[in-house]
């Protein structure tokens, strides 16, 4: 820590008076300052004081911290949202730790649930990989420092930033407090208000103007992605005519004793910029009885700033036990295009409250959805979607799609879209199916000798082909073998 | 949280002195109602079913209950004349039954009708079960008022087996009067095992005027029995009207609904469906037309309860001037609600630049055993169509009032009774533009 910033934080008033916070920082310091500051664990509890230590250990400057506080203070003016289709017991958010150390992970693969490594055989992750993603320190299997800083230098000759948002507050205050907040504003809505009061780290990506990302970017390659927690704030900027594919998650089960997980991505897209944005989420959705799993509360929201800009959310759901989440575009911009494609698969007693909101403002805009829900055992899958087309929204055009398949007598599949027209010249559509695996279909691959798990899967396959077309290659493969494994067990 | 404050609209109804009916279970429901009512007032948009229904400004005007005078007002029985169809009809002017107006003097056999004042007076026991209802949810403040305040309407039985080939019409006028009104219709309308009903409700407005009316419809149709139920809404251009028609289907019965809304400057209408018999099957059809400052919601929510149920919707918009279209379907399948196969449409024409028309087709299904579809769609009339009948010689506006009744009078093409789609279609021709 450089001298400057430890006086910021001796200097402040708020924290001289905070005695708790002068005795952890005390104690720090005669732990070794710097080397220790990252293994401090706060106390489960949240009020304005947590939300100072927790700013002082990041080492963040001051309108860093007031800006938490805002949200913090906002936050508790917030009631809890209950309007989606979720059935939650109520969080105790003063329970919870705010800022925790790493976790010490298993040291060799001799030590992980054999389980987890029997899934990890079922899809296909390379040895090497498995080490990393059951949590095992990474370097002692592949050395990730060197592959960071690989993709780092190539990046920095294109002129990307690419960095942990800690970093990015610390190194491009500039650009962090310019678009931070910009897109899903810090009283945006109950978890995002959560979240901006203490997201712990995420990504922070920009893209300068003219710039195509030389490589698709993931939080897999970066180096501290494992320590992410439970309140990621991920923020990607693209100037004019840039251009990033960003692939978030891991792709592969990961057990995590984490209840609760409020995630916020903000993104920006300037004149003709393009954002593509995939995510595989595959959080402990909580056992067959329905015991544990996540709580998964995002909000995701782009912003088409400039005109003929687009932003395209991927989105592959089969993890968490509690999924909340509505990936959203604001098409500003004339001629944008904002596109949602989603496959989200609930098992057990999984519940998925998800979709998208598509705000139309500028002219000749076009957003298209495509929505994919399947539903096995005791679960709830639902599609709740906006498509708004404000006055000014000339020849907006919408097609949205959803169709819902249900895989079992006890689960349920449900449709909520909304759709708000206020533009005559506006063209919108949707249609919604459901239904159930065909009976046809399955016969006629029984027929053909293929076993009733085989041909279900294929069936879900099809049935999910026009989302996983736009996912990336890797992760369409893995995607596909992800249904599978989360659907085993849901016929028969 | 706080109680908000009175509103004009809640002060002057809350107060208002309840209705004496000398029964002890009616004046009790009358009482529950109306201090529900007073406690929660009218719904503010935060209530997911009044989302996109603002009642701020009806919320700042106040209504004096019922009309001393209704059997005085004048009103022209050839308002409501229609060609082919002239069997019974019960009329009320501003909420009060006139016996002077209405034709009951030729019932078919099995059908017993009579207004509610007289069946209060006749037999309440029957009318208890209906009568005695609290209303709990929040969205529910005309739904309170009514079980409040309502005396009169309709009570129509039609015995097993008897099928009824005319029409039967009950229609609600507003009548001009020194103040603005509210008044509150009730109707319990019951279609015997086997039995046939055509049910014709019609609202109109003459002169000048701002009434609120609430109307609560119960429909129980009993086993393979068959109901049309059309409903013409011309209610007073100023008029505020609020409706809620509940249907219970038994085993194989049928109910076809054909709704026209064109009248009214701020419409609601709630239709819930329950198919609770085997094979019950449920069709609706409507069309919604707001123009000028006309606020038209239609919230329909059908439930499949048992196995091998159907529903069907077709539903048309058409917004112009300021108009502001609201239509919300919901179809849910109840788990072990096997073979049910429900499918929705809802299609809309913005026509001008100050319109708007806010759609929500909705799904929630139990069961796997099942078909479920819907479609909304928002946009223009097509260009290549009218195009074409302008390639023909057609003027441009009349190519455009052709296409645009054409697209309004979809959903009533199904009607079985040639007298009433007649009606209609001219109905539709008076009102789009040429």
């Amino acid at each position: 820590m450089t001298s400057e910033s430890v006086e910021n934080l001796a200097g402040s008033a708020v924290l001289r008076d905070n005695a708790e916070v002068a005795e952890a920082l005390g104690r720090n310091y005669a732990a070794g300052f710097v080397t220790d500051i990252e293994s401090v664990s706060l106390p489960p509890g949240l009020d304005e004081g947590t939300i100072r230590q927790l700013s002082a250990i990041k080492r963040e400057p001051e309108w860093m911290t007031e800006w938490r506080l805002e949200a913090f203070r906002h936050w508790q003016s917030m009631p809890t949202p209950d309007w989606a289709k979720l059935k939650i017991d109520p969080i105790d958010y003063q329970a919870i730790s705010y800022y925790s150390a790493p976790k010490q992970g298993p040291k060799s693969l001799d030590e992980v649930d054999p389980a987890l490594l029997e899934t990890y055989e079922k899809l296909g992750v390379p040895l090497h990989e498995r080490a990393a993603l059951a949590g095992v320190a990474v370097d002692a299997v592949f050395d990730s420092v060197s592959v960071g800083t690989t993709f780092r230098k190539k990046l920095a000759e294109a002129g990307v930033i690419f960095c942990s948002m800690s970093e990015a507050i610390r190194e491009h205050p500039e650009l962090v407090r310019k678009y931070l907040g910009s897109v899903v504003p810090q009283g945006d809505n109950y978890f995002a208000a959560l979240n901006s009061a203490v997201f712990s780290d995420g990504s922070f990506v920009f893209v300068p103007a003219g710039v195509r990302c030389p490589m698709e970017l993931s939080t897999y390659f970066r180096i501290n992605a494992q320590n992410t927690g439970q309140f990621e704030r991920t923020l990607i900027v693209c100037e004019d005519r840039a251009q990033v594919s960003y692939l978030e998650g891991c792709t592969a089960p990961r057990r995590d004793e984490n209840q609760l997980h409020a995630a916020v991505v903000e993104l920006v897209a300037l004149e003709g910029a393009n954002i593509k944005y995939s995510t595989v989420q595959n959080w402990y959705p909580g056992d067959e009885n329905g015991v544990g799993g996540i709580y998964n509360f995002v909000t995701k929201r782009g912003d088409c700033r400039g005109a003929d800009s687009k932003i395209s959310w991927t989105q592959v759901e089969t993890g968490s036990a509690v999924t909340w989440k509505y990936p959203s575009v604001v098409l500003r911009g004339d001629r944008s295009v904002g596109e949602f494609y989603s496959v989200a698969l609930t098992h057990h007693f999984q519940q998925a409250d998800t979709g998208t909101k598509m705000i139309h403002l500028g002219k000749d805009t076009k957003s298209k959805i495509v929505s994919k829900g399947i539903s096995a055992g005791r679960s709830s899958n639902s599609y709740r979607g906006l498509v708004k087309v404000e006055k000014g929204a000339e020849r907006a055009r919408n097609y949205t799609q959803c169709d819902s398949l249900l895989i079992g007598k006890k689960c349920g599949a449900h449709t909520f879209p909304y759709m708000e027209v206020k533009n005559p010249t506006a063209i919108v559509e949707h249609e919604a199916t459901t239904s159930k695996i065909s009976d046809d279909q399955l016969f006629y691959c029984r027929s053909r000798g293929i076993g009733e798990e085989d041909a279900v899967s294929m069936i879900v396959d099809g049935f999910c082909k026009q989302v996983f077309r736009e996912l990336p290659m890797e992760f369409a493969v893995e995607a596909k073998k992800l249904l599978e494994v989360s659907l085993e067990g849901a016929v028969g | 949280m706080n109680q908000p404050a009175r509103t004009p609209f809640v002060a002057a109804l809350a107060d208002a002195p309840l209705p004496a009916s000398g029964i002890a279970w009616l004046d009790q429901a009358r009482r529950g109602n109306l201090e529900a009512f007073a406690d929660a007032g009218l719904p503010d948009t935060r209530v997911e079913a009044w989302k996109y229904t603002a009642l701020r400004a009806l919320a700042q005007r106040s209504f004096a209950v019922g009309d001393a005078q209704a059997c005085e007002r004048v009103v022209d029985p050839s308002a409501w004349a229609m060609a082919g169809i002239d069997g019974p009809a019960l009329v009320f002017v501003n909420g009060v039954f006139r016996g002077d107006l209405s034709v009951l003097d030729a019932l078919p056999a099995g059908v017993s009708l009579q207004p509610l004042s007289r069946a209060l007076v006749d037999e309440p026991e029957a009318l208890r079960f209906a009568m005695s209802r609290h209303y709990r949810e929040p969205g529910d403040a005309f739904a309170r008022l009514n079980g409040a305040f309502a005396t009169d309407g309709t009570v129509l039985r039609v015995a097993a087996g008897a099928r009824i080939a005319a029409p039967l019409r009950v229609l609600s006028i507003g009548a001009a009067a020194g103040h603005d009104l509210a008044w509150h219709g009730r109707h319990l309308v019951e279609v015997g095992e086997g039995a046939e009903l055509t049910w014709v409700e019609q609202h109109l407005g003459s002169g000048e005027q701002a009434h609120l009316a609430t109307q609560l419809t119960d429909f129980t149709v009993h086993a393979d029995a068959t109901l049309h139920h059309v409903v013409l809404q011309q209610a007073g251009a100023g008029s505020s009207l609020v409706r809620r028609s509940h249907y219970r289907l038994d085993a194989r019965a049928r109910a076809h609904l054909h709704v026209l809304e064109l009248g009214g400057l701020l419409v609601r209408h709630d239709l819930r469906a329950e198919l609770v018999g085997d094979a019950a099957a449920f069709h609706t059809h409507g069309a919604f037309l707001p123009d000028g400052r006309q606020h038209m919601d239609t919230q329909l929510a059908i439930h499949h309860q048992a196995r091998q149920t159907v529903s069907t919707s077709t539903w048309r918009g058409v917004a112009s001037g300021r108009g502001r279209g609201v239509f919300r379907g919901a179809i849910v399948v109840n788990a072990g609600a096997d073979g049910a196969d429900a499918s929705l449409g809802n299609k809309n024409l913005l026509l001008s630049a100050q319109a708007e028309i806010d759609t929500k087709p909705e799904l929630e299904i139990y069961a796997d055993e099942v078909k479920a579809a819907h479609g909304a769609t928002v946009g223009q009339l097509d260009e290549r169509a009218l195009f074409y009948l302008r390639s023909r010689g057609i003027p441009q506006a009349q190519a455009r009032t052709l296409l645009t009744t054409a697209f309004a009078r979809a959903p009533f093409e199904s009607l079985a009774d040639a007298a009433l789609r007649e009606h209609i279609q001219q109905l539709l021709l008076a009102r789009l533009p040429d």
